[in-house]
């Protein structure tokens, strides 16, 4: 990387590609190097952004929202034409909004979710179990979360491969050109609007128990919300708990197959699973989200314009040593552990109670199925400097 | 205890931590602003604060 140093020397100018495929774990020391260097760097690339790299800075501004806004949330786009919803909604509109959504995400919820969810881990992890390898990712990580989605939201299993073509093509770039790439994400989000319009209507004449229902029921401001309302927050669904899941599922398996220690103790004490997950997602944390800033600011001495794009990196603010002691190591035992994998103040993640019951389960299962296994010997594993998992995790055991 | 019901949002590791005193609403968010601990519940108590990542929980 280069780093030159204009003035404010507080805020030193780097240039690189989000976009470029590094092998595994090179990101996140890349986000550690940044850090050790300033509290906030300038990336030059596209029409550039600025990075917080400290956990105060990036914990206050996620809930400061007035300042850091969620009305744009990708650097690459400031000024988007779509508004996700809830989450690119701010203030009293977004309040109302999680209101009636936080009972059905709630923690006792999702309790009751567990036996669904445990069965279709069950279902997944026996397709290959006999089989004595597989790819984490591509066998596992991506249907998983992707059946839940599809059981919570009340629609058929059967259209899960079209479920997954969409994502592939939306989520991952999904093509040899740029133009190709961008030509199957448009064509595939055409595709999700399309078939959400559908079941909203049908929903509308036959409502059931499920997510899609029960947002058509909701109230802003007193009056029932639009076909578009629910249609955007159907599409942030999708965006919002797939992937995410995915890398989660992807980056702890990984770590498991690397650690044989840790993996020995979740198997010895399955007790330990879920304080596990706390430390991989804290460690392995994947999401790179952004805010605009509304006014003019300064953090830690650099001067950020109204307007500005500003990513706050949950991985830079994790592992970020004045708030963990030894960050950079997976203590799956660590206490406390008040992390922000999931984000901080009022946009806080509202699947995070739902993709914890996921994870737990999946290595529950994972384990009393298959305890011990490796990275398999030809593992080649890439990763992206945006929010994303592991590419791929090959990992081999005895049948 | 005495929780910043501005601060809080949900993350619920707190309950998930101590259940019986740091009592959730329907949505997962802190029902109660302050409470006494009991005897003997300091510790957990203290570690539930501790577990809160939005920093919105005193122990006095």
């Amino acid at each position: 990387m280069s780093v030159t140093d204009p003035a404010p020397s507080r805020c030193p100018a780097v240039t690189y590609s989000p976009h470029e495929q590094r092998p595994v774990g090179e990101w996140t020391a890349f986000f550690d190097q940044l850090r050790a260097e300033a509290p906030v760097v300038r990336n030059t690339f596209a029409n550039g952004y600025y990075v917080l790299t400290r956990y105060e800075d990036i914990l206050s501004a996620y809930q400061d929202t007035d300042t850091f806004s969620t009305q744009a949330v990708t650097v690459m786009e400031p000024d988007p034409s779509y508004r996700w919803i809830p989450h690119m909604l701010g203030g009293d509109e977004h309040r109302q909004w999680r209101r009636q959504l936080g009972p059905y995400f709630s923690p006792r919820a999702i309790d009751g979710l567990d036996d669904r969810i445990r069965s279709r881990a069950v279902g997944l992890i026996e397709s290959f179990a006999d089989r004595g390898s597989c790819d984490v990712i591509t066998d596992f990580s991506f249907h998983y979360p992707t059946t839940i989605f599809l059981e919570l939201m009340g629609l058929p299993v059967g259209d899960l491969d079209r479920f997954m073509a969409w994502e592939a093509n939306i989520l991952h770039s999904n093509g040899s050109t740029p133009e190709e790439i961008a030509h199957n994400r448009t064509t595939a989000m055409a595709a999700v609007y399309e078939y959400f319009g559908s079941v909203i209507a049908d929903r509308r004449r036959r409502p059931g128990d499920d997510l899609v229902s029960h947002a058509i029921a909701f109230k802003v401001d007193g009056r029932p919300v639009t076909d578009d309302e629910v249609l955007s927050y159907c599409f942030f669904m999708f965006m919002a708990g797939l992937d995410t899941v995915a890398a989660a599922l992807g980056y702890s398996l990984y770590h498991l197959a690397t650690h044989p220690e840790d993996r020995a103790r979740i198997v010895a004490d399955p007790a330990l699973i879920p304080s596990a997950i706390e430390e991989i997602l804290r460690a392995y944390a994947f999401t790179i989200p952004a805010r605009k800033v509304t006014k003019d600011i300064e953090v830690a001495g650099c001067p950020i314009a109204a307007g500005s794009m500003v990513q706050l990196p949950i991985k830079a603010a994790t592992r970020d040593g004045s708030a963990f002691a030894s960050p950079a190591e997976v203590l799956i035992d660590r206490k406390p552990n008040n992390h922000i994998a999931f984000g901080a103040g009022p946009h806080r993640c509202l699947g995070s109670h739902l993709a914890r019951h996921e994870l737990a389960i999946a290595l529950e299962e994972w384990h009393k199925r298959i305890p011990d296994y490796r990275l398999a010997d030809d593992a080649v594993i890439t990763e992206l400097g945006r929010s994303s998992g592991p590419d791929t995790v090959p990992v081999v055991w005895a049948r | 205890m005495t929780i910043d019901m501005d601060k809080c949002s949900g993350h619920a590791r707190c309950y998930g931590t101590d259940p019986d005193l740091f009592q959730i609403d329907d949505s997962g968010y802190a029902l109660r602003p302050g409470f006494e601990v009991p005897a003997g519940g300091e510790d957990t108590a203290r570690e539930a604060a501790a577990s809160c990542p939005e920093r919105a929980i005193t122990a006095q």
